[in-house]
Formats: C-alpha cells, sequence, structure tokens
C-alpha cells in the first residue's frame, strides 16, 4: 500500500513539472518569464557541487536544528507544567493566547534591532516561531490523559509524579512529537525569512538575497527547491520516528495514518 | 595507544612547525597583528551583492585590508533601510547605504557618519525602461502611467523625477509602485506597470532577454554623476575606532583606484561575490568608483533632495563626512 502511494505521490510531482515544463515553453503567453522546472533542477543539482551554497544550506540547517532544539527543551517542560499544574495553566494562558498568533515573521524587525549578535538573533527567533505548537500540543497531550489511568495509580498510592511520569507523560508524548513535527516545518520557514531579511555571511536566505541581485531567478528557484527538499525530509524523517516510537497510540486508538 | 601515538606525533609536528615558522625571519608577527594600535582589528562590513560594493571585496582580495592590520569580514545586508537597525546596535560595524537613505535618516535625527565613498552613477548604469511594443516613445508619455521603483521616496524616484521635469512634469503626474528589480521585467511583459527604473545588471538583461528599450537614462541634467552610495557607521563608532575607520578608509581608496583605473579588476571580483557571472560582469555598463570623499559632490545629493522635497531642510554634508587623514 506504501508503496503505491509512493508511486503515486511521485506521479503526480512528476505530471506537475512536466505540465509546468510545457506551459512555460510552449505556452500561449510569452509574457510568463520563469525559469522552466527542467532549467531549475538543472540548477538545483550543480548547486550540490557549489561550495558557497553548501556552506550556506549548512549554515541555514544548523540553525534550524540549534533552534528547535532548544524549543523543544523550553516547549516540552513548559507545556507539562502548565498542563500539570492548573492554576499556573489560568494565569500564563491568556498571554499565551495573545502571543502565539502574532505571526513570526513580523518579530524578525524586532529581533534584528534588540539582538545584536546575528546567529543568536536568527536562532531566537526560530526559538520564538516553534516553540508554540510544541508548547500548545503538550499541553492538549496533559488535557488528553485518561483520568481513570490517573486516578488508578493515585489510589494505589501513587505521588503526582509518580502518576506524571507513569501515566501523563507517555500519555502526552505523541502529541509533543506532532506538536515537534510541525514546529519543524515553521522553524525551517523562520530560518530562511530571517536571513532574507537581515542577510548574513552565509545561508540559503542570503544565497536567494545574492542570486536575486544578481537577476538569477533560476538559482532563486534553485535554492527555493532544496529549502522545500529539506523540509519534505525533516517531516518524513519525524513521521517515521513517530511511527515507530508510537506504534502502540496507532493500535489502540485505531487511527490508520 | 595508537591513537595517543598519533596525538603525541601531532603535537610534535605542530611544535616544530611552529618552531620554525618562528625562526623563519617572520619575528614580527606576533605584534604585526595589531602594531598600527587600532581599536578593533576584526571588523564586520554589511554590503549588497551589488557591483556598486566592490572596494571591500577587491581590498580583501589584494590585501589592502591585511597591511593595514585589518580584517573585514564582510556580511551580505538585504537592504540600506533594513540593515540600518543591524549598524545601530553593533551587530554591523560599517555598512554600505546610498545616500539619499542615509540623508533622510540623518534628517530624522539619525546620528550616522559617512566614512568613505562608495560608487557614482555613469551614463546608462540607471535607466527607465520600457516594453519594445510599448507606446512610451519619450518621458512626456509617462503622464498617468505607472512606474516600478525598487524604494518609494528614495534615489530612484529622485533620478525620475529629475527626468520627468525636463518633460515637463511632475512626480504627481505618474504613479510609482515598488518592485523588487528583478520582477520588474515580468511584471512589464504582464502589463502589470508601464515602465520601470532599472540598474545593471538588470538592464543588459531586460533588453537581451525581453527586449526592453531603455526611454532616458536617468542620470543625465540634473542628476548627471549623481553619488549613488557610501560606507556609513555610527557616530559613536567613529568616535570609538578614529584609527580603525582611518585603516578602513585607506585600504578603501586604493581599492576603489584600482576599480577605477582598471574595469577588469570588477569584472574579475563580480563573479566572487554576486551572482553575475563573468559573462554579464564583461557587458554590464558600470558607474564609478571614487577614491576620495568629497562634501562638494555628495551636496549635490542633499540639494536634489531639498528641490523635491525629500528633506525639509538642506543638511550640513561636512558634519556627516569623516573625511580621510592626509596621505
Amino acid at each position: 500500500m506504501t508503496r503505491a502511494r509512493l508511486l503515486r505521490g511521485v506521479i503526480g510531482a512528476a505530471g506537475f513539472l512536466v505540465v509546468g515544463e510545457l506551459v512555460i515553453r510552449f505556452g500561449p503567453s510569452g509574457d510568463l518569464i520563469f525559469p522552466a522546472p527542467s532549467t531549475i533542477l538543472y540548477e538545483a543539482v550543480r548547486l550540490l557541487a557549489d561550495g558557497e551554497f553548501l556552506l550556506g544550506a549548512l549554515t541555514t540547517l544548523t540553525n534550524w536544528a540549534l533552534g528547535l532544539l532548544i524549543a523543544v527543551l523550553v516547549g516540552v517542560p513548559a507545556g507539562v507544567l502548565l498542563g500539570a499544574v492548573t492554576p499556573v495553566e489560568r494565569a500564563v494562558r491568556p498571554l499565551l493566547e495573545f502571543l502565539r498568533p502574532i505571526p513570526s515573521v513580523a518579530i524578525i524587525p524586532l529581533a534584528i534591532l534588540l539582538i545584536p549578535v546575528d546567529e543568536l538573533m536568527k536562532v531566537s527567533v526560530i526559538v520564538y516561531a516553534s516553540v508554540w505548537p510544541i508548547l500548545i500540543n503538550t499541553l492538549y497531550g496533559m488535557h488528553d490523559v485518561d483520568p481513570l489511568a490517573k486516578d488508578s495509580l493515585r489510589s494505589f498510592g501513587f505521588g503526582r509524579l509518580a502518576v506524571l511520569g507513569r501515566v501523563s507523560l507517555p500519555s502526552a508524548a505523541p502529541f509533543v512529537a506532532t506538536g515537534i513535527r510541525v514546529a519543524a516545518g515553521i522553524a525551517l520557514i523562520i530560518a530562511v525569512s530571517a536571513e532574507l531579511l537581515a542577510g548574513g555571511v552565509a545561508g540559503l536566505g542570503v544565497f536567494v538575497i545574492q542570486a536575486g541581485s544578481g537577476n538569477r531567478t533560476d538559482l532563486i528557484m534553485a535554492a527555493t527547491f532544496w529549502a522545500g527538499a529539506f523540509g519534505l525530509l525533516a517531516n518524513l524523517a519525524l513521521q517515521a520516528a513517530e511511527r515507530r516510537l508510537f506504534h502502540w497510540r496507532r493500535v489502540r486508538t485505531g487511527a490508520v495514518s | 595507544m595508537t591513537r595517543t601515538l598519533r596525538c603525541r606525533a601531532l603535537t610534535l609536528g605542530a611544535a616544530v612547525a611552529l618552531t620554525l615558522t618562528a625562526c623563519g625571519g617572520n619575528s614580527d608577527s606576533p605584534e604585526s597583528a595589531n602594531s598600527k594600535g587600532l581599536e578593533k582589528t576584526v571588523i564586520t562590513v554589511g554590503a549588497l551583492p551589488i557591483p556598486d560594493s566592490a572596494s571591500i571585496y577587491i581590498a580583501n582580495a589584494k590585501g589592502f585590508f591585511k597591511e593595514e592590520g585589518l580584517t573585514v569580514k564582510p556580511q551580505i545586508i538585504a537592504g540600506g533601510a533594513s540593515s540600518l537597525p543591524q549598524v545601530k546596535n553593533g551587530q554591523l560595524d560599517i555598512m554600505q547605504n546610498n545616500y539619499v537613505s542615509i540623508f533622510g535618516a540623518v534628517s530624522q535625527g539619525e546620528k550616522l557618519k559617512v566614512v568613505a565613498d562608495m560608487y557614482q552613477a555613469g551614463p546608462n548604469a540607471f535607466a527607465i525602461m520600457v516594453p519594445k511594443d510599448s507606446a512610451i516613445k519619450k518621458v512626456a508619455d509617462l503622464k498617468g502611467k505607472t512606474i516600478l521603483i525598487n524604494n518609494l521616496r528614495n534615489v530612484g524616484t529622485l533620478a525620475v523625477t529629475t527626468q520627468l521635469k525636463v518633460a515637463g512634469l511632475t512626480e504627481k503626474d505618474v504613479h510609482f509602485a515598488e518592485k523588487p528589480f528583478p520582477d520588474m521585467g515580468a511584471a512589464l511583459a504582464s502589463h502589470q506597470a508601464d515602465a520601470c527604473w532599472t540598474p545593471e545588471p538588470f538592464i543588459t538583461a531586460n533588453e537581451s532577454k525581453l527586449g526592453f528599450r531603455t526611454l532616458a537614462d536617468t542620470m543625465t541634467g540634473e542628476a548627471e554623476d549623481l553619488p549613488m552610495a557610501g560606507w556609513m557607521t555610527t557616530d559613536e563608532w567613529v568616535k570609538k575606532n578614529p584609527k580603525t575607520m582611518a585603516a578602513f578608509q585607506r585600504a578603501v581608496a586604493k581599492a576603489q583606484a584600482l576599480a577605477s583605473s582598471n574595469r577588469k579588476e570588477i569584472e574579475a571580483i563580480l563573479p566572487t561575490y554576486t551572482k553575475i557571472d563573468a559573462k554579464t560582469a564583461s557587458v554590464i555598463t558600470l558607474g564609478t568608483y571614487p577614491s576620495a570623499l568629497s562634501a562638494n559632490r555628495l551636496q549635490k545629493v542633499v540639494d536634489l533632495m531639498v528641490e523635491y522635497q525629500y528633506l525639509k531642510s538642506p543638511i550640513d554634508v561636512n558634519s556627516i563626512i569623516v573625511a580621510p587623514p592626509a596621505g
């Protein structure tokens, strides 16, 4: 089944590229000035031999990974704390609900102004943007814990921490994983956006600025292709990890994915 | 065991190498790192990946900064306006900015100083372009039309306005719309606007790929030889780092002299820090690279800005430039 699905996905992507290629090369409108998919893919492959691009990609991915890691280290404990201690959640929730919908890209100019170290600024906005889905999903996971299981353990004389460790955390873990996966995508968007707005010594976004100033739309699209590919790979890897770690949940809830 | 051995061998090798270097007549190297008493020996300089900023890359490639005991780390910036905060909070020591932006910021109370000149407009380097089948044949035909510009109320609109004036129009007779340079060609081709103001390498690309024609060279008449961009920093940085600044000025002046005397130097350096390839670099029209910072020349920008109400009152250029020490 997975193979059939994969095949269909590949056919869909290939069909899209072919249609794009035909429209751009032979389309009725001569006004569409955009590099053809074949040109973009060719440049994308050539970028793999471009040391400057590779250094840029590495820089962006390092910021991304570091930002995501810090977001996990901040978001998960905070979510657990809020989920476990209701008065704290009541006190903090209004502030969270105010901050959460602010588009993270909008805080980048503020971060540029306030944080005078380039890498620190970039990692900070990545952390800020990716902490929300992790925090909120952890919180929901903590709310979703089976009360019966908690009560049973309590009635057997287990303390709060033991209940947290034995029931709440394992039960919330799949939610946390989903939060991290969602955050990974957002973190990549912000990692590149921060570079587009602030510039830098190296990075995918920095490469795009250079390509734009040199009138190389093909290179912009080729770099964008790789940004998309990195996002896709990260998503697939995290999804696979979720399946492996939490296959018991799928069995229990009967979810099909 | 083998690992320890290998480590020892490495350490020994490194020690020998160091000793040899020390004996190798290079004995002044420890203090020459900062024998000139620079306040800062490593500085980060923000630059746009365009032909204007060639001087710092030439100075790096030719070792001009090194001769001054200075290490310059270029950092690509996204734009003059968006990067101003980076120079104000110290993330950048010096940055590229165009003079209209600098003078505008100064008039709003920003404490900035221009430390070196960078780029001056030359003939045919900044043009108003139209599609080949456009009915617009002369600047006067732009009345009521939409002109694409990279930034509103900046050097582009200023330059275009000087040409409108010659044709008997004012900026109120046209519509300016913002669009990044790389997107202008496609936007004009799909009739989103009527004309665009653009520098190189986009002039060449629009001509060769889209068949656009140049309606007017904007850097003529009042805007002839208009100073475009300079290296700037904050007042505070200049006060704190006078020697570092002087070292930067000397090296940049050398690079500018080289750039203006030999176009090949620019063509060679462009592909190293922009995505302009050698072939394009050899055909695009470039402005000039002045070696000396001159208040008289920059005054022209201020005068135009006052004339077209970009500035409410004139700025004393002498108060915001830091002339390099003689010699």
